[in-house]
């Protein structure tokens, strides 16, 4: 191939290099004014009085934006602005000025009155005999909102980490588990806890809004671009042709930033109200509040292992943390990745999802899998020690493979090959050296190995391409794909390039504004996009091939099944004599109109698309279309991590020595894009693993974290500052270029691989928690006793 | 409440002399704020949890910066930079305990911008106070940090009086252990005043972590050559290796003659509300080689008397290993 | 269990007034008869070469100088508490968090921005040449952060160990882990690398 498994220079890291890229706060309109928000000091309560007169007086003050200026949600959907906050941080009004300085002037002399409401900041606390509810609608949330509670005998035997007797809102299952408990020789029961904590993104998520004839003007940082589109238009109240969304640069967003969130549309209602563009900018404080976190898992598995190895069963009881608002999934998506991972005969899903007053949360890099392959990937460990079987080879031997099937359905894969990603791994990693200093004693330093796995699926359908050949050659590859780091908007396009045959400098991308005209698009979230857009891409181009075939025949004689592509021309097979240049038929393309230059879009195409198709019909030839290639089953994403570690028995402190990450997501197309997503992937996985946290204060619902240094998210000298990376680059089917998605497993596999390495260490199995803090080594080492329970969470 | 994030309007004074900075320190008192690197001061004032009337910015005082000899040892101006001391010759040569401690302070750019003054007198990191709640350390009348569910993981295991906050400061048990000496002038005059006396608890003053008066400005700090050479001992844990403060520290000097420790300094940070000087272990180990037998011996001295909030009882066994690593030979 | 329990409803009684005070109170007082002898609002900063006359408050951050009053908006605000590294510039060659210093204090001084790394006739910068090279950045957001920590350290130690470039390299966050590819194309830049 021309230009998939080749490295090339995206065009907007030049922007990136020079500081001239434009992030949402980057950008002005002529007066604007700067909003600031006055967000709740409270876990739960209710404003009873709101007096803004003094606030409002102050000179360059503008404006003020209260709950009555928006539309409010039901719960458990979040508003822009609220009469009744559900968690400390909830945004109640707004102010704008002249500055930033005189806006927060302002919001000091604003008197708000608060009705304390009951409170609960843990999962369990709420599910006590009378336990307060994190909203007046109820405590637990499944498709809609509910009320559950306990009896106190079922608390505590939870949080003692005893099986959970308890009901639980939300069960699957497949396959007959006690069948599989009985085939087991080997069964381990554990409890866990994995805590939710912050995404933070570098750049918080500031907008800039204003509004010129008629049409609503929106500066976001969002992981997603055409996807907003619709969203978003009904948010700030306009029909999708009148809204224009830029969002060319995203500063990060690993779940936070799929699509839009109500904050997101604040500054386009101030605008409107006051007349003026507003710019809001997010401080790092405000997006701990409202940027979301991770969903907290508490929980309890059980799993058999037959004699051989094979995992037979595995009863999974998860409680979910879902914060105040609408979340969750979690649960299930972690007994779909075990489900998937190890290929169980049976397994049941059960899982109890509660709602808290702390952050809001949403998905974050890996939601559900990444938790419990942390969890479980160690349980793994333990298996193989008591049937004495080799750590990697306990994990081929249930290794999924393209007859694998996956989640409570059961459906099949488009292809795995997990036990060539692992046998790669272990070769490459010389596992079978490596493995023997497992244990090893340097002094206080003890050597603690590991090898974890991660997946997602990785991989959506149905999303339109649209790809635009105009009279001077240049080929404009339409991306309504989002630019939030992985450099997917543009390896995706390089699909279209291969099926033009054409040189990649004759490609320009269009993307990162939606007034550029842009095709519908998948979020940029699911490790999808690699497999979605290429696909896309892939068609819209062959409807190019397709469509100057057809024209090539119109003015040169035949039929278009006479005709080829290369060297950016269409030529008669028999006579390459006979030929047009792109350019060429291009020119004819707008001659002819109709289909070729789009003004007939196709049918099924995307209501966004049409209006992309709006905007540059005529101008050259068009391909474009809807992804209708076939797809038979789940595209899964899978990686695998190797770690070697040297653990401080008396710091508590570890060191990775050494990691390799292998992807297993097909064809590798962009080499040094995969090696970024790979590599960036393991450190969140070592944040996870040993750093990040997530505390409230029980006592009263205060965060105690937020800001970078409480929350410790990796640093260059918590990580190694070299790692090695590999890919199976195994070819997947059901996509045209062979591409699966990989950015979340690349993390679960180094959380995973991590937690292994530290009970490794260890000589044991243990923690069963994240992140594994030096306070906890410390206190094994030396024989004290944790000071919490094995379920109990705010504990670092 | 605003997530506050930009200072309100503040007056600025930029003196270039010792002598106008004390004028002005002495006529502003409480409102002033005296401003070096600002690495803490910032964040109090975006935050809006404190709201002096006016900063008086001392990095104009060429006079306060700078590392020089003197007849008994060194001194060092109160505003030169954490990188400054980190990579100077001399102290590196002489005292390198405080030049280890340094190299240890936040990231690389803060200790450029950070000076020995400020790394000395800020204030606790205690999140509850940081987050402007009404605590006994603001004035209020309540400790958030001691409560039974309290956040209370890297609080104080020692010293405790209703308030429960430890010292962030990575370089002041180095120069505890170096018997350095901090000079403090305001418009009535200098005092010198021992490093060890200059740190205080909340029994003795619950709002201020130092001795330093309203109207004092901390000018140098002075090493004697008491130390020079000697054996130095500097490690930090914290959860990340940039940017964090210590779970707890160990800062030690000894002295040794014959194959054993004749004398010794032996300090921790992050465990009191003031570098806690482990007495009982300076004594026993005089005497005794420095090794692992010493170490094992004398560890549990470093915490005797001991009051772990529920969270932080790790302290506990950590302070003890970091004696014994203090102690390996 | 009460006992925890009473606690509880205490700090939470403790918190609600607190906040009613917070959101009644006035920090804001007037501040009565300033102490004269202030700075100047109005001075002339150096910025990438250019001597630039700009008004600013006493309590006013480089960063904000930089961003909103000169229109240099490659630098950026991470956090606004020196814990990110997103507003790192060069002052007299040595790194700064330009969100943690007050504009005031470079009167005299040379600033130098991302902005300012570019030759005049558009020629990258070595480093920001290898910070393609190696596919540094993934998001972009703390790109010039991390770009003005390699000059810097390029600067004072133009050919580092690995080590000593990550070290030099650790005040400044990642949150895409894209730590490997920087450290990579400081090697590059310093002729370390091809």
């Amino acid at each position: 191939m021309k230009h998939i498994g080749k490295d090339f220079t995206p065009p907007d890291i030049f922007g990136k290099v020079t500081g001239k890229a434009k992030f949402a706060e980057d950008f002005t309109a002529e007066g604007m004014v700067y909003a600031r928000l006055w967000t709740s000091p409270m876990p739960h309560a209710r404003v009873k009085s709101l007096d803004v007169s003094a606030a409002l007086a102050v000179q360059g003050v503008v404006g003020v934006l209260t709950p009555d200026d928006v539309p409010q949600s039901p719960a458990p959907n979040g508003s822009i602005l609220t009469n009744e906050p559900v968690y400390v941080g909830d945004p109640i009004l707004a102010i704008a000025a002249v500055d930033e300085k005189t806006a927060e002037d302002a919001l000091g002399l604003v008197k708000i009155e608060l009705e304390p409401l009951p409170f609960a900041v843990q999962p369990t606390d709420s599910l006590r005999p009378n336990g307060p509810t994190a909203r007046p609608e109820g405590n637990i949330f499944t498709r809609e909102m509910g009320e559950l509670h306990w009896n106190e005998g079922e608390v505590e035997r939870f949080l003692a980490g005893q099986q959970p007797t308890a009901k639980a809102p939300i069960e699957w299952q497949y396959g007959d588990l006690e069948a599989g408990f009985d085939n087991a020789s080997v069964i381990l029961e554990e409890s866990f806890v994995t805590p939710g904590y912050a995404h933070m993104s570098m750049e918080p998520r500031s907008v800039l809004s204003y509004w010129e004839n008629g049409k609503c003007f929106v500066y976001g940082s969002t992981q997603s671009q055409a996807f907003i589109m619709p969203f978003l238009a009904p948010m700030v109240g306009v029909e999708p042709k009148d809204l224009v969304y830029v969002g060319e640069y995203c500063g990060g967003g690993f779940g936070s930033k799929i699509s839009p969130y109500p904050t997101m549309a604040l500054p386009a209602h101030f605008a409107k109200k006051i007349g003026r563009p507003v710019m809001l900018r997010i401080t790092r404080e405000e997006e701990y509040y409202i940027g979301s976190a991770r969903v907290g898992f508490q929980g309890w598995i059980k799993a058999g292992f037959t004699p051989d190895g094979k995992v037979s069963a595995v009863d999974l009881y998860i409680v979910q943390d879902l914060g105040p608002k609408r979340a969750g999934g979690d649960a299930s998506s972690a007994g779909g990745a075990v489900s998937i991972l190890y290929q169980p005969d049976a397994v049941r899903l059960r899982s109890v999802p509660v709602m808290t007053n702390t952050t809001p949360r949403g998905p974050q890099r890996g939601p559900g899998q990444n938790q419990i392959t942390a969890v479980f990937e160690p349980m793994m460990d333990k298996a193989a020690r008591q049937l004495g079987i080799d750590r990697l080879e306990i994990r081929r031997l249930n290794a999924p493979d393209s007859n694998a099937k996956l989640d409570a359905d059961q459906g099949p894969v488009t292809s795995a090959y997990m036990q060539e990603a692992l046998t790669l791994g272990g070769k490459r990693w010389n596992w079978a050296e490596k493995s023997k200093r497992s244990g090893k004693r340097n002094g206080n330093k003890v050597t603690g190995i590991g090898v974890g796995q991660g997946y997602h699926s990785a991989g959506a359908n149905g999303f339109d391409g649209l790809v635009r050949i105009t009279p001077d050659g240049r080929i404009h590859l339409h991306s309504g794909v989002g630019n939030l780091g992985t450099y997917s908007y543009a390896s995706t396009t390089r699909a279209a390039a291969e099926a033009l045959k054409c040189d990649w400098d004759r490609c320009e991308i269009v993307h990162g504004d939606s007034s550029l005209h842009l095709p519908w698009s998948s979020y940029q979230a699911g490790s999808n996009t690699m497999f979605t857009h290429t696909r896309a891409n892939w068609v819209a181009a062959t409807d190019a091939v397709n469509k100057m075939k057809e024209i090539a025949a119109t003015t040169l004689g035949g039929n278009a099944d006479d005709y080829d592509i290369d060297g950016e021309r269409v030529f008669q097979t028999a006579d390459a004599g006979r030929n047009l240049t792109y350019g060429e038929a291009a020119a004819k393309a707008i001659e002819l109109g109709g289909k070729y230059s789009g003004m007939e879009p196709p049918e099924d195409i995307h209501a966004i698309t049409k209006l992309a198709l709006a905007g540059v019909q005529g101008t050259g030839l068009i391909g474009v279309a809807k992804d209708t290639l076939p797809k038979r089953g789940t595209a899964p994403g899978f990686a695998i991590g190797f770690v070697e570690i040297e653990l401080d028995l008396e710091t508590g402190k570890h060191e990775i020595i050494d990691y390799l990450a292998v992807a297993e997501c097909g064809t590798v197309v962009h080499p040094q894009g995969l090696a970024g997503q790979l590599r960036g992937g393991a450190v969140w996985g070592f944040g996870m693993a040993s750093l990040e946290r997530h505390v409230y204060d029980p006592q009263n619902g205060l965060p105690a974290n937020v800001g970078f240094h409480q929350c410790k998210p990796p640093t260059y000298m918590d990580v190694p500052s070299e790692t090695d990376w590999a890919a199976t680059d195994i070819p997947d089917p059901d996509n045209p270029v062979g591409a699966r998605g990989i950015g979340e497993p690349a993390m679960g596999a180094a959380t995973a691989a991590v937690m292994c390495a530290l009970s490794d260490a260890l000589g044991g199995h243990l923690f069963n928690r994240t992140p594994v803090t030096p306070d906890l080594i410390v206190n094994h080492v030396a024989g004290v006793e944790q000071p919490f329970g094995p379920l109990d969470i705010n504990t670092i | 409440m605003p997530a506050y994030d930009v200072m309100p309007d503040i007056e600025l004074f930029q003196p270039v002399s010792v002598e106008d900075a004390a004028e002005l320190a002495g006529r502003l008192g409480e409102k002033g704020w005296l401003l070096a690197g600002g690495q803490d001061t910032f964040g109090w004032l975006k935050d809006r949890a404190k709201s002096p009337e006016a900063m008086i910015d001392l990095k104009g005082i060429d006079a306060l910066k700078g590392i020089r000899e003197t007849a008994d040892g060194i001194e060092i101006g109160a505003f030169t930079t954490i990188t400054e001391i980190a990579e100077n010759p001399i102290i590196k040569t002489r005292f390198n305990l405080l030049a280890s401690a340094a190299a240890h302070v936040a990231s690389p750019q803060i200790r450029n911008m950070g000076t020995l003054g400020g790394n000395l007198c800020q204030d606790t990191r205690c999140w509850y106070y940081r987050r402007g709640l009404s605590c006994y350390r603001a004035g209020g009348n309540t400790c958030y940090a001691s409560g039974p569910e309290s956040m209370n993981r890297e609080h104080a295991v020692f010293g405790a009086s209703r308030c429960v906050a430890v010292s962030p400061s990575d370089t002041a048990p180095a120069l505890v252990a170096l018997e350095a000496t901090m000079i403090a002038t305001s418009a009535n005059g200098s005092r010198e005043i021992r490093a060890e006396d200059f740190f205080v608890g909340p029994a003795v003053d619950i709002v201020n972590m130092t001795t330093l008066q309203a109207d004092e400005i901390l000018v140098s700090v002075r090493i004697p050559n008491t130390w020079a050479n000697a054996e130095f001992y500097f490690e930090k844990v914290a959860d990340r290796n940039v940017w964090d403060f210590a779970l707890v520290s160990i800062a030690t000097a000894m002295k040794i003659e014959g194959g054993v420790i004749r004398d010794a300094r032996i300090l921790c940070g992050g465990v009191e509300c003031v570098p806690r000087r482990l007495t009982a272990v300076e004594n026993r180990v005089v005497g005794r080689p420095k090794n692992d037998a010493t170490g094992d011996a004398v560890a549990a001295l470093a915490t005797v008397g001991a009051e772990p909030l529920h969270q932080n009882q790790f302290k506990i066994p950590l302070m003890e290993n970091l004696v014994r690593r203090a102690l390996r030979a | 269990m009460n006992a925890r329990l009473n606690r509880r409803r205490f700090i939470k009684g403790v918190i609600a007034s607190g906040v009613a005070a917070t959101a009644s109170g006035n920090w804001y007082s007037a501040v009565a008869e300033r102490p004269k002898g202030a700075v100047e609002r109005l001075l002339s900063i150096n910025v990438n070469g250019r001597t630039r006359r700009v008004d600013v408050l006493p309590q006013e951050t480089l960063c904000y100088t930089l961003r909103y009053k000169l229109g240099l908006t490659g630098t950026k605000l991470g956090c606004n508490r020196g814990e990110c590294g997103a507003c790192t510039v060069l002052i007299d060659d040595v790194t700064h968090y330009s969100c943690s210093m007050l504009t005031h204090s470079v009167k005299g001084r040379r600033v130098q921005t991302v902005e300012g790394l570019q030759a005049a006739d558009g020629t990258l910068h070595p480093v920001q040449q290898a910070f393609i090279d190696e596919l540094a950045p993934q998001c972009g957001f703390c790109t010039p952060g991390q770009l003005m920590a390699a000059v810097g350290l390029l600067k004072a130690n133009p050919t580092p160990t690995r080590e000593e470039a990550r070290l030099g390299m650790s005040g400044n966050l990642c949150r895409c882990g894209s730590y490997d590819h920087y450290l990579n194309a400081v090697m590059r830049a310093s002729g370390q690398r091809t």
